[in-house]
């Protein structure tokens, strides 16, 4: 948001800024905008604009972190259709020691724990023990958009573009958990990958997921991604993906699953990734959750994509305004949009369905037969009723943001 | 799209070979260089920073908070570090390390009462004159909380050094010169901060006892 094009043209860009100006000045964004203006590219990330780096098997990201690296999607490519791209999907490492090279051939998954049979699986044995599925699904991380938190908040500063939309493949977890045999007793079942901290002293990145979750049929260990091998950076050659859920339980580089008789407490599960346990999981700024809970499933969301902030729209001639919109797994409903700041919408025509868990595309043809600014505003409905809400809630960690998103453009 | 900046032009280039794709082959890449520095200031805070900090993650983690952090919460977020996530810094570490992030990205002035406070503790000065103990330089300076002496932990056993550089008529030079000035690649991915605060004395003492091991 408030990201100007690239563009040498001064007086444009004047122009546009000026646009901003009026458009948020009596808007609750006011603050943001202001801080827009101080530095034109980017909302206030402290060190000014975040660069576009180059990784391995990656086209030119956004940095976000260098070690352990933490790479953003810029947000254009989420006009490109309902797909990520591999090279253009986002990166995020919790700790700095995991290895820059893994060989396919001596690679093992074990699973250990309350079973009957612990296994040690290769590579080929994985994808040789059940008939392979498929999913499309979209990972977000649970901080994503964590830099438009007001107030502002510690932790990776995000702006919208650590998401992204794949095609995996893998084997369900249920198969590979009946093939070890999971105990009466089971609660939780555990999963860490090859990724370690730098020091004994700082906790594993081990995640948890209830017994009867992890054999729903729904988790999945994939090895390829929109129909090639895992990226490196991405969690090659397996990772855990788990449909409707944040990117923090899709463990990378998946090397070892335990089946707990009891629930799992370690810090990334019992301390870190909480949020209110509340309805709206949400609590004032300056106060204190009385109770909070691991973080779950995606809120329903939606974007604009076709149109940055800042753009110049033509007056009395069709626009067509193009978008996506996902959530947790019911399903995206209706997409609507309003061109007046939330007076009015209009329903979009929703795009192809590549499944509950998936990027939505929708379309909507604008004619703007007025001049001036104009707050773009999108608001998704999943299949159960869900929506989002206008005014952005709050909570300490900065997650789940899912506030209706506005875009400021000029009509002229 | 904004036009590519030329450092990143030069990524492009050194990284062109970086993806093996041989068939059956290990998959291996190399991670770009990291650039980003801690922001410098006279205080005390900021070596210690560079040292303890850079352990587990690079400057960006930090350059990158949002603006206007108050002093408790820079204090609080390295007290997250040090409880939560095990960094080998102590209570004092803590407010040192606090009051250098809220003077230099945070709200605090360095001229503030309690930056300054916070930054310089009373401390026992050394007797003059008082032998250099190795050991301890190497317990304060957070060393072992990533080297040990006969076994590898995040860096190399110091028994390990000893035995490269066994002969070696400059090792102890090399030593003290890769301690003062940090380095990555010679003995595994994770680099070692620079630790360019100590003197030549301490340097050479550390890199000396290290030797004999």
């Amino acid at each position: 948001m408030f990201r100007f094009i690239g563009n040498n043209h001064l007086g444009r860009r004047q122009v546009l800024r000026d646009a901003i100006a009026l458009a948020v000045a009596a808007s609750p964004l006011a603050s943001l905008a202001k801080a827009a203006e101080a530095n034109p590219e980017e909302v206030t990330f402290a060190a000014g604009p975040r660069p576009l780096v180059q990784y391995p098997q990656k086209r030119p990201l956004t940095l976000v972190t260098t070690r352990p690296p933490h790479l953003e999607t810029p947000f254009a490519v989420f006009n490109e259709g309902p797909i990520t791209a591999n090279d253009a999907f986002f990166v995020r490492y919790h700790l700095a020691d995991f290895p820059t090279s893994i060989d396919p051939d001596s690679y093992r998954l074990t699973v250990k724990g309350s079973v009957g049979t612990p296994l040690s699986l290769s590579l080929d044995e994985l994808k040789a023990l059940a008939e392979p599925v498929e999913v499309v699904a979209v990972n977000q991380c649970s901080g994503n958009s964590r830099g438009f938190s007001m107030p502002r908040v510690f932790g990776a500063q995000l702006g919208n573009g650590s998401m992204g939309n794949a095609r995996w493949l893998g084997v369900p977890l249920k198969a590979v958990l009946e093939k070890a045999g999971v105990g009466a007793q089971a609660q939780q079942v555990t999963f860490r990958g090859l990724d370690k901290p730098v020091l004994p002293s700082t906790p594993s990145f081990i995640k948890a997921l209830d017994i009867s979750h992890a054999m729903n049929g729904e988790p999945m260990i994939a090895w390829s991604m929109n129909g090639t091998d895992l990226p490196f950076l991405n969690g090659y050659p397996i990772r855990l993906v788990v449909p409707g859920y944040f990117g923090t339980y899709w463990v990378k580089h998946l090397s070892e699953i335990e089946v707990l008789d009891h629930t799992f407490d370690g810090f990334f599960m019992a301390k870190g990734y909480q949020v209110p346990d509340n309805d709206c999981f949400c609590i004032s700024p300056g106060t204190t959750a009385a109770k909070t809970r691991p973080i779950s499933r995606l809120p329903v969301r939606s974007f604009i994509t076709s149109v940055q902030a800042g753009a110049v729209l033509p007056l009395n001639s069709g626009v067509l305004l193009k978008g996506i919109a996902f959530d947790g797994g019911a399903g995206v409903d209706k997409v609507e949009v309003s061109i007046d700041g939330g007076a009015r919408w209009y329903r979009a025509a929703l795009g192809e369905d590549l499944g509950r868990f998936s990027f939505r595309e929708w379309t909507l043809p604008i004619t703007f037969s007025h001049k001036g600014a104009m707050q773009l505003m999108v608001r998704a409905t999943n299949a159960a009723g869900e929506t989002q809400p206008m005014k952005a809630d709050w909570n300490p960690g900065g997650y789940r943001r899912h506030v209706v998103e506005t875009t400021h453009v000029t009509v002229a | 799209m904004k036009p590519m900046k030329p450092m990143l032009a030069l990524l492009c280039a050194v990284q062109l070979c970086a993806v093996a794709t041989l068939e059956a082959a290990p998959l291996s890449i190399t991670l770009p260089p990291e650039t980003a520095v801690f922001k410098a200031s006279e205080l005390p805070g900021y070596a210690l920073a560079q040292q303890k900090c850079s352990t587990c993650h690079s400057a960006d983690y930090i350059n990158f908070q949002p603006p206007g952090m108050s002093l408790a919460q820079w204090t609080g977020e390295a007290g997250k570090m040090q409880k939560v996530y095990g960094a080998p810094i102590s209570d004092q570490d803590v407010t040192v390390i606090g009051a250098y992030l809220a003077a230099t990205y945070g709200s605090a002035q360095v001229s503030d009462a309690e930056v300054q406070t916070a930054s310089y503790p009373l401390k026992a000065e050394p007797a003059p004159g008082a032998k250099v103990d190795a050991m301890a330089l190497l317990q304060n300076n957070a060393c072992l909380s990533c080297h040990a002496l006969d076994h590898k932990v995040v860096g190399p056993a110091y028994r390990d050094v000893a035995a490269r550089y066994a002969n070696d008529a400059q090792a102890q030079a090399k030593v003290a010169l890769h301690i003062q000035q940090g380095g990555a690649g010679k003995w595994g991915n994770i680099p070692m901060p620079p630790f360019t605060q100590l003197s030549q004395e301490d340097l050479q003492a550390m890199a000396a006892f290290i030797l004999q091991q």
